[in-house]
């Protein structure tokens, strides 16, 4: 380069000051976009899925640390008891599973698998498609709920 | 939102790699079924109804059948069974072995070629070289077809089937003790009982859909008293009052004890067991009560606390749960079944139920779980074993042979009188090369087999045929085969699947299979024709008129289900047998007076257990047998085997859906964390297991799931083959394999 020493002086710093504020803002607003788009919600969390893509449905190992108030309303909910793993409704990270992936899973591809009788009872009773998790929260269903204690048969041993 | 440098450098890594790697969100467009078409599952023996929703002649989604036991729910690998449909593993075409590899052929030269080689061994050798090796996955109609073809048409007795490493010892169990086959009680039991005996069951991985039926039963009612009796602590102890682990291999001692303790303690039924039970030594002798009460002095449960490493009281407490709750349910599977005293345990567990009498009432009853969709109708039922005929009937007895013979139009006393040879002794005579041509249906035996090693040179033996009728080219039996045939897939084809609770029920045909891939009934009888069988024994146009020849058949014995026509298993979501009439509702409970239309409804007595020939069931004077091979100074640790939720057997089919693959990716072996911190070994440290058969490098997952000094690896994984450490001891009455248990060696490679 031929520039005069003061010349170089005077513009590298700003030079570099907008240079590196203009890379890093199109680096994290690409990043952003795409990482929004692709994981709704989600957003940056889910970048921690691409470094184990070989075990990216085993959720609770990671969510455990991650999310570990999710996690534990899972393992205590009736689908934690019975090892309904995350998978079943809300597909894998990637994308390329064959459940579609979704925070919130689509209740005619997902719920219905298990509670098709279910959900057509509820339609019959309040006639709209509602989703599900409004009144059944997913993953605080415990097996130890009001179910629980209400029901006392003859059956007793003592 | 606050990114440190470093991750912000990765989040800039990880989404220039997303970008490389395509769109995330490229699941399929909209694919909602507008038809529904009935199933069963393709996994274990729950038997889960399933509806398979079609859109445009494609399966695209699963949901469970409201109508079944399962009420509509359908565990993780039921509810994803659509991508292994469509795997891109699918044999499509027939294939021969020409120069070493599995060329592709027409099914003229395929079935020709086959044919020849088994009409060859047949003239050289005679009907001891030929033997078929089948599948507690294959059809009822198959089974039933195949198992004809070899013992009526080629008159040879080999004919055997993975359900002899799976329910060998159930069935020599019930056979013994109550002089029939199948349990005599169903799921709806789980409903009912009041205390729940679970051992040698991981019931909550295995048989996800029952697991969930005793967890809403405990939920239901929390006095329902749940005991899982198991060396691990694995999630069906999380519903448990009560989890006792033990030392592998002293389950009998245990048995033995609670039945100590029933009588001791005075909390037998004498009413029941004086009037529907005889006591019989281990050579069967008769005995009164009073000899067996001596019999188990040597199990007080402080001298089986010595053997089992259980206290005393815990024993005492199981067995006073057991005797004295309302109604007590009996389940068990593989820990019990895979074990060399495998039928001794099964007896044991009965002994139980006999002296209490908690049987043929709702709630009461002793039930072995099945590990395959179709062991149970398929196999056992049609007599797809070596020493079987179908329906219970045996090939040692001569009037059960001539019954046979006179239901299939062949001359009097034709039948080979000689049982075949069982699992193990059919791949040690493959290996010997004295069995010389096998077909085999829908199985892995190259990674399912114990001490499988031995077993994979018997195969690779360049005299040995090997013709395999299988759906995925990436199984690991494919290796060693020399004719392919590709068979349709699951709901490709219709007929039965019969689960544990004797339900029968039929999977319809849902798609077109894909490619050249046909029936394996048309296939069988195909075979069967170019075998130069009597064409008058394979009539059959379709799966339904085996079935209808099936259900014939059965009619004499006490399995009749007569009643279960094509037509109404279309239309019903399963039948229990026995089913005698088009208008019976189906069994739920056997050999009760009123319940089982096998005892007259005019019986003196209520109970009648027509298996004996006295009507009364045994309570066997089994002693304590310990496991083949036990930890010794060289190998001083216990290697178990078993499933993961995630995955099924030999993972042909669930390591073809992403979500269940990625789940459970890699093989491991669990260490307690004592034994980890003895060692050294941490979570993820490579360990070297070693057993007096082979050696594997496994990942270590400390936990405390296994007892200290057992360890446990899961046998889905085609690369780690963990069967090559196992143990082909067997059972010698059942002839099924110990895989439960062998003595291993572990360090830090």
């Amino acid at each position: 380069m031929a520039q005069t020493p003061q010349y170089r002086k005077s513009l590298t710093l700003r030079h570099w000051i907008f240079l590196i504020a203009a890379a890093l803002a199109i680096l994290v607003i690409l990043a952003f976009g795409y990482v929004n788009a692709a994981f709704p919600k989600v957003r940056c969390e889910a970048f921690k899925h691409l470094e184990a893509p070989e075990a990216s449905s085993d959720c609770y190992t990671c969510h455990q640390k991650t999310s570990p108030k999710t996690a534990q309303d899972w393992l205590e909910s009736k689908h934690g008891v019975n090892l309904v793993k995350c998978f079943v409704c809300h597909g894998q990270p990637d994308g390329k599973g064959s459940v579609p992936w979704a925070v919130k899973p689509d209740v005619d591809k997902t719920c219905r698998k298990c509670h098709d009788p279910s959900i057509r009872k509820m339609q019959k009773k309040y006639g709209a498609d509602r989703d599900c998790s409004e009144c059944h929260p997913f993953h605080n269903n415990s097996l130890h709920h009001a179910a629980y204690e209400k029901t006392k048969t003859k059956t007793t041993i003592e | 939102m606050k990114l440190s440098r470093r991750d912000f450098l990765k989040a800039t890594a990880a989404s220039s790699a997303l970008m490389a790697v395509g769109s995330p969100m490229a699941f399929a467009a909209d694919d909602k079924a507008d038809k529904w078409v009935k199933g069963v599952c393709r996994f274990c023996g729950t038997g889960c109804g399933v509806m398979v929703g079609i859109h445009n002649g494609r399966a695209v989604q699963i949901k469970g059948d409201p109508n079944n036991h399962n009420a509509g729910f359908l565990c993780l690998k039921g509810a994803l069974m659509v991508p292994i449909i469509y795997a891109k593993e699918r044999v499509t075409d027939p294939m021969i072995r020409k120069n070493g590899k599995l060329t592709k052929v027409s099914w003229d030269e395929a079935l020709n070629y086959t044919a020849d080689k088994f009409k060859s061994v047949l003239k050289a050798d005679g009907p001891g070289a030929v033997a078929y090796y089948g599948s507690g996955q294959a059809l009822t109609e198959e089974t039933y077809l195949a198992s004809k073809i070899f013992k009526a048409g080629l008159k040879s007795n080999n004919v055997e089937g993975n359900p002899r490493l799976c329910m060998a010892s159930a069935v020599g169990g019930y056979v013994t003790t109550y002089g029939k086959d199948e349990p005599m009680g169903s799921y709806d039991d789980i409903d009912a009982a009041s205390c729940i005996f679970i051992i040698g069951s991981n019931t909550s991985e295995c048989h996800p859909i029952l697991f969930k039926r005793i967890a809403k039963r405990k939920q239901a009612d929390p006095n329902v008293k749940i005991i899982v009796v198991d060396p691990r602590r694995t999630n069906t102890a999380r519903i448990a009052d009560l989890h006792v682990p033990f030392k592998p291999g002293t389950d009998l001692a245990i048995l033995n004890a609670m039945a100590y303790h029933i009588i001791d303690e005075e909390l037998d039924n004498s009413r029941f067991h004086g009037k529907y039970v005889n006591f019989m030594t281990n050579d069967k002798k008769k005995v009164d009560f009073e000899a067996y009460r001596k019999f188990l002095e040597d199990y007080t449960p402080e001298k089986a606390e010595k053997i089992t490493g259980v206290k005393a009281a815990t024993i005492r407490t199981m067995a006073t749960w057991f005797a004295e709750s309302p109604a007590t349910m009996s389940l068990w599977c593989m820990g019990i079944n895979q074990r060399i005293r495998g039928v001794w345990a099964n007896n044991l567990i009965s002994n139980l139920h006999l002296l209490t009498g908690h049987i043929g009432k709702p709630g009461a009853t002793p039930f072995s779980l099945t590990g395959q969709p179709n062991a149970c109708g398929g196999v056992r039922d049609t007599g797809g074993l070596s020493h079987l005929l179908p329906a219970g009937r045996l090939i040692k007895k001569k009037e059960n042979r001539n019954e046979m013979e006179k239901l299939w139009g062949l001359p009097q006393d034709s039948l080979n009188p000689k049982p075949g040879l069982h699992t193990v002794a059919l791949y040690n005579a493959i290996g010997e090369g004295k069995v010389k041509a096998v077909l085999m249906l829908c199985t892995n035996p190259a990674q399912s087999l114990p001490n499988v090693n031995k077993h994979r040179k018997a195969l690779a033996r360049e005299d040995t045929f090997l013709c395999l009728i299988e759906a995925f080219a990436d199984a690991e039996t494919m290796k060693f085969a020399d004719v392919v045939l590709p068979p349709a897939f699951w709901c490709e084809r219709e007929g039965v699947y019969g689960c544990s609770e004797r339900r029968y029920a039929l999977v319809d045909k849902a798609i077109e299979p894909p490619g050249q891939c046909r029936e394996s009934v048309h296939i069988l009888v195909d075979l069967a024709k170019r075998m130069d069988v009597d064409p008058k024994l394979v009539p059959y146009k379709s799966a339904e008129d085996v079935w209808n020849e099936w259900r014939k058949v059965s009619r004499p014995t006490p399995y009749n289900f007569y009643g279960m026509t094509r037509d109404r298993l279309r239309k019903a979501s399963g039948i229990r047998w026995p089913c005698p009439t088009e208008d019976h509702p189906g069994t739920k409970i056997r050999y009760v007076r009123g319940k089982d239309p096998n005892v007259p409804a005019d019986h003196p007595n209520k109970y009648f257990f027509y298996g004996k020939p006295d009507g009364k069931a045994v309570v066997w004077m089994r002693p304590y047998k310990g496991a083949a091979e036990e930890p010794d100074a060289a190998y001083p640790m216990v290697l178990t085997t078993g499933r993961v939720i995630d995955h099924w057997h030999t993972g042909t089919m669930t390591m073809k859906v992403p979500e269940l693959k990625k789940s459970f990716p890699a093989a491991y072996v669990e260490v307690n964390t004592r034994d980890a911190k003895a060692k050294g070994i941490n979570n993820g440290d490579i360990i070297k297991l070693t057993t007096r058969r082979g050696a594997m490098d496994l990942p270590a997952r400390v936990s405390d799931v296994c007892l200290p000094g057992l360890v446990f690896v899961p046998f889905h994984y085609a690369d780690k083959l963990i069967n090559k450490l196992t143990l082909d001891a067997f059972d010698p009455g059942s002839k099924q394999p110990e895989y439960k248990i062998c003595a291993v060696k572990i360090e830090k490679a």
